[in-house]
């Protein structure tokens, strides 16, 4: 079952179309990546499905809620974490647990005990009577990350959740969020410009640029999409041609003495045959490699290489900007 | 459907925590009003007081004080001068109108917090909150409301050192006056701040109001007699009820124009600041990243 559901979304600011017709689905249980350039209406895409932002056309549905029509409704079901830092930085890492909870209509005890699972479960526990001002980027960015759990929402959604961080944080983070999929199945939205956490964490991606959604996939499926895998085989008998009997790759040919290349659109797949064809033939493979073509090869194909840079749509609407 | 008060508490506590955890915050509402006070109270206090050297013709050194003559006269003038003052001398009318002074101030000055959150992001977290806006708000605005009478309280209490015939039952009964004052001018810097996007702006919005706001407000020098012309824009400035309300309380001084009477002062303010929060309470609720 879907728990998203985008379809021609269409966001214009003044004089910038931010978001350009796109539709896409998640199902529940899935880890969803919106991956593209800065600039590229992802942060946009995700400002509308959480009621915050108007969409100029198009629908989002969440949880079988229309954002326009039911906005409470949708808040209810998705927790948040934005892309710059929302916390309340005057306030203990308690107080901003307690104040979210309150807002999102706990209480007593139970959100008491809430607030202390959440916080052990992203390490802050120490610091829970903390002001957030002291806390390092990392430490933010996990209070957020346990702030959007604490009322159990069916769909987390997390905007560059690692961006600006450490490696050290990044790895605690990616650990945070595999576990949230493995223990309690959460559905889980995010965007980011890393290649790595994309192939890392999502089960699929869209790739967007320019507003909109030009490719979308499994990590295979992407990298199938450009391009080849090539396999490396060695073999000890060199006086079968093997490349007679294979029929199915793109191209296959002797680069050494005992030593084949052969370029197929998926080696996971084209694998197995290559090794019972082989092995009907009666010879040993000594040895095999492949290579894959990155995400990030497949990104840049994708999406070009020149430079992104737009100004940001800003936030003040032109009729109060004398007043900056 | 009951409502759920649990956001309205979750503001209101984040308010009154913020503002408790933030030291300045605390120990300028004693030092603000007591510099006022010290300065424009006393300084003040002492142009519009009289003795029998102030009374006597200029040319004359030595007047013979037959029969306390000098004294009676001098008395009869500073009597005279106080009738201005709703028969108080310059200390008390000061000091019984620095309380409204302080929570006005306070509370216009809070709408600022809302462009902190909106730098800051915290104003997205209350707006992905699902909780009904106007109950957010609310709480906010009431968060900050609490606040602000308690500094209006606080410079009620240091008022008794600068004035002796100051009522202390008035206090209590002033807090109400002071506390939907609060609520008015609060809800009126938040209408502001959530249309605006930099500090800057809205310090300059608080810089052009504030002055007027204060002066017509009666709390320097009475209403009654300003010019006819300031007389007719008092009339509109919510402020002055507030002033004449909390002046009358506390030392029982009527120094207002009509219709000013001390209900009328309570269903005035009560009035104003219902409309100010309603409204703070609809534009946030149309509210989205745009704004």
């Amino acid at each position: 079952m879907d728990i998203v559901a985008v379809e021609n979304l269409v966001k214009k600011f003044k004089d910038v179309v931010a978001v350009n017709g796109i539709s896409f689905k998640i199902r529940r249980g899935e880890i969803y990546a919106l991956l593209g350039p800065n600039g590229a209406g992802k942060t946009t895409t995700i400002h509308i499905i959480a009621t915050i932002l108007k969409p100029t056309s198009g629908n989002v549905f969440v949880a079988g809620y229309d954002v326009v029509e039911n906005p409470d409704k949708v808040r209810k079901h998705i927790g948040i974490v934005f892309q710059d830092p929302s916390l309340d930085l005057d306030l203990t890492a308690y107080d901003n647990m307690y104040i979210h909870g309150k807002l999102y209509g706990l209480r007593g005890p139970e959100l008491e005990k809430k607030i202390m699972n959440l916080l052990e479960f992203v390490e802050l526990k120490e610091y829970a009577s903390k002001y957030v001002r002291y806390f390092s980027g990392g430490m933010r960015r996990r209070l957020e990350i346990a702030r959007g759990l604490l009322h159990e929402p069916e769909l987390l959604i997390l905007d560059e959740p690692t961006i600006g961080l450490d490696p050290q944080s990044r790895a605690r983070i990616w650990d945070y969020i595999k576990r949230l999929k493995k223990e309690k199945d959460m559905t889980i939205l995010m965007t980011t410009h890393y290649m790595d956490e994309a192939e890392e964490l999502a089960h699929r991606i869209a790739i967007m640029d320019h507003g909109k959604i030009i490719a979308e996939g499994s990590v295979e499926e992407l990298k199938s999409m450009i391009g080849s895998d090539v396999i490396y085989v060695t073999l000890d008998n060199r006086n079968i041609d093997i490349c007679e009997t294979i029929k199915f790759v793109n191209s296959c040919r002797w680069i050494s003495l005992d030593r084949v290349e052969i370029v197929v659109d998926n080696a996971s797949k084209a694998l197995p045959e290559i090794f019972s064809i082989v092995d009907r033939l009666g010879v040993k493979v000594k040895e095999v490699s492949y290579r894959r073509p990155t995400l990030n090869e497949v990104f840049l194909h994708l999406t070009g290489k020149e430079l992104r840079d737009s100004l940001e749509s800003t936030s003040i609407p032109p009729r109060f900007r004398i007043w900056r | 459907m009951s409502l759920d008060l649990s956001p309205f508490i979750a503001m209101v506590y984040r308010h009154v925590k913020r503002w408790w955890s933030a030291r300045s915050r605390v120990i300028s509402v004693f030092l603000n009003p007591l510099l006022w006070m010290i300065f424009m109270g006393l300084g003040m206090s002492t142009v519009f007081t009289f003795t029998p050297k102030d009374v006597a013709p200029p040319g004359i050194d030595a007047l013979p004080n037959v029969g306390n003559i000098m004294d009676t006269i001098a008395k009869y003038v500073q009597q005279m001068v106080n009738s201005r003052f709703g028969g108080l001398d310059y200390a008390t009318f000061m000091v019984s109108g620095m309380a409204t002074m302080s929570v006005f101030m306070g509370s216009f000055i809070a709408g600022i917090s809302v462009i902190w959150d909106k730098q800051f992001g915290f104003l997205k977290e209350s707006l992905v909150a699902p909780a009904p806006r106007g109950v957010v708000i609310l709480g906010r605005i009431v968060g900050d409301s609490i606040i602000n009478t308690f500094n209006g309280f606080v410079v009620m209490c240091i008022g008794f050192t600068i004035s002796r015939s100051l009522n202390p039952l008035g206090v209590l009964v002033s807090l109400p006056y002071l506390f939907i004052t609060s609520i008015a001018f609060t809800s009126l810097g938040i209408v502001i701040a959530l249309k605006l996007a930099s500090i800057e702006g809205f310090q300059m919005i608080i810089n052009i109001f504030n002055m007027p706001v204060m002066f017509l407000s009666g709390v320097f020098y009475p209403i009654t007699t300003m010019p006819e012309w300031m007389k007719h824009v008092a009339i509109f400035n919510p402020l002055s009820y507030t002033v004449h309300g909390v002046r009358y309380w506390l030392t029982g001084a009527d120094v207002g124009i009509p219709p000013m009477n001390p209900l009328l002062d309570l269903a005035v303010l009560t009035f104003t600041s219902i409309v100010f929060a309603y409204s703070a309470s609809k534009i946030f609720e149309k509210t989205t990243l745009e704004d």
